[in-house]
Order: structure tokens, then sequence, then C-alpha cells
């Protein structure tokens, strides 16, 4: 899975491109959190090019949630594809965690 | 009409060929196999002409189930085969996995309290959670040092 890291008006942005699994959920996991440790309190992950997403990557989006809450800042997630979101809802997710449609949306929200 | 029942014989012979409907892989005891898998279940998915929504969904439960077994089914540093099996039926896929670790069934797993908000949610068990919504049937065995797994998964009337 490839990580394109971006900074707009103090927002960064990662944009996912292929499959967030056990297998590469760990180094999407480091990039957050080293993001998070150098202060940066308002994300955005762009999902329009990730195909594919397990329990694996689930649990990195909620703890990254978690650890940005506590400093204050916030997680928006945007563009997902139907498979991708429908794994969020089956898992629960989307009760709680901030999806939007469209890049648009997610910069607004800040 | 006689000559024609058995005229019939090659309607016995198509049994012998849904047999060859099965799909067959082995993977290995570890996490960088889940590319394989996906590898696998795309040609699958192409072969016998099943939806690319039902390959992910496929692929999901699968990987649920695989990282699971790697992640805590072996207790040697031995490298260990995991043995796939797809059968694609008229109106259902039927999936199998082996593998020789731990004793593990996943129907005992209780689903993961997914409250309403971040702080209070809490995920262990929440791949078999996942797999265990994606399928339909699901029925465990263990066969001697080998667990073994049969799910089912029903092709939607909109899809293949």
């Amino acid at each position: 899975m490839e990580i394109i890291e971006e900074k707009q008006s103090g927002i960064n942005i990662f944009k996912l491109n292929g499959r967030l699994d056990s297998n590469t959920s760990q180094g999407f996991e480091q990039t957050l959190f080293q993001a998070i440790s150098d202060g940066s309190k308002n994300l955005v992950v762009d999902f329009k090019d990730l195909d594919y997403i397990s329990s694996a990557g689930l649990r990195v989006i909620l703890k990254a949630t978690k650890a940005i809450k506590r400093e204050d800042g916030r997680i928006m997630l945007c563009a997902m594809q139907d498979y991708v979101k429908e794994v969020f809802e089956i898992a629960g997710f989307d009760t709680f965690l901030p999806i939007v449609a469209t890049m648009d949306d997610a910069l607004k929200s800040f | 009409m006689v000559t024609n029942r058995i005229g019939g014989v090659p309607e016995f012979r198509r049994w012998p060929l849904m047999a060859k409907k099965k799909y067959s892989f082995e993977l290995k005891s570890s996490l960088s196999e889940l590319d394989q898998l996906c590898q696998n279940l795309e040609t699958f998915g192409k072969k016998f002409g099943l939806s690319q929504k039902l390959i992910f969904e496929i692929n999901l439960a699968l990987d649920e189930l695989f990282t699971n077994i790697i992640s805590y089914g072996f207790k040697d540093d031995n490298e260990h085969a995991i043995k796939v099996t797809l059968t694609p039926r008229n109106d259902e896929v039927c999936l199998c996995i082996e593998d020789d670790g731990t004793p593990f069934n996943p129907i005992e797993v209780e689903a993961p309290d997914v409250s309403s908000s971040v702080e209070q949610c809490k995920i262990g068990g929440l791949g078999i959670h996942i797999m265990k919504k994606l399928m339909d049937e699901i029925c465990y065995e263990r066969c001697g040092d080998k667990n073994v797994l049969n799910l089912k998964k029903k092709i939607a009337k909109d899809e293949s």
C-alpha cells in the first residue's frame, strides 16, 4: 500500500492507495502516529484509491482517532469506495467515526 | 425411449466434471501471504465469473481467518501450510480452510463490544465478528491435529 502525505492549510492529508490489511497496517499506524507526535491536530484520511480494508486497518483508524481526541484534535475519513465503507458498517464503526463523501466535505469541516 | 435412457448416460458423466470446479491453493504461515490469497481469489473469481463484491467479501473473510491463524495458531517458528479450497455451486460458494495450529473454534468467539463512542469501543475479536457477518454458514471440526472450517457464502441474485 502506498501512503501519500500532503499538508493543506494546517491539515495533514493521508492518501491511501492499495490494500490496508494486517500486512500493511503497521506502516500506516507508524505514519499516522508520527504525524500526531509531531503535533498535527487535524488529519484527513483519503480512501479514494483504497481497494481493500480488513479489521487490522479498522484498528489503526480507531487507535489514531482515540489518540487525536486526547490531543483535542480531529480526524476525518473521506471518499470511501462502497466495499470499503461496508466494512466500517459491518463493524459498526460508521456510527461513531466521522465519514464524509468527498475530500471537500472533509476539508470544510475544520 | 429405452435407447434414450441409455443415451442419458452423459448425465452421470456430468458429476465428475462438477468436481473439477474445485479450486485449491496453499498459503505459507506468514502474513505476507495475504497477497497470494488476494491473487488466488482474483483468478478464482475470473475463472468462474463471480462479481467483484463477492470476491471482496470472500477475501475479507479468509483474510480475517488467516490473520488469526498466523497471529495465534502456531506455537513454534516452523513453517506451516494453510490449505484453502473453494467450490462454486449454483447459488453459493463453499470455502474450506485447514490448518495444523492449536485448536480454535471461531464460532465460540464472542462478538466484540462495538459501542457508540470512540472511547468505549473495544475491538478484540473484531476480525472474527466481521467474518461471521459476511458468511451464511460456518461449521468447525477438529480432525486429528487439524482445524477444519467449512463456510458457505450465498451468491446474491444480482451478482455472478
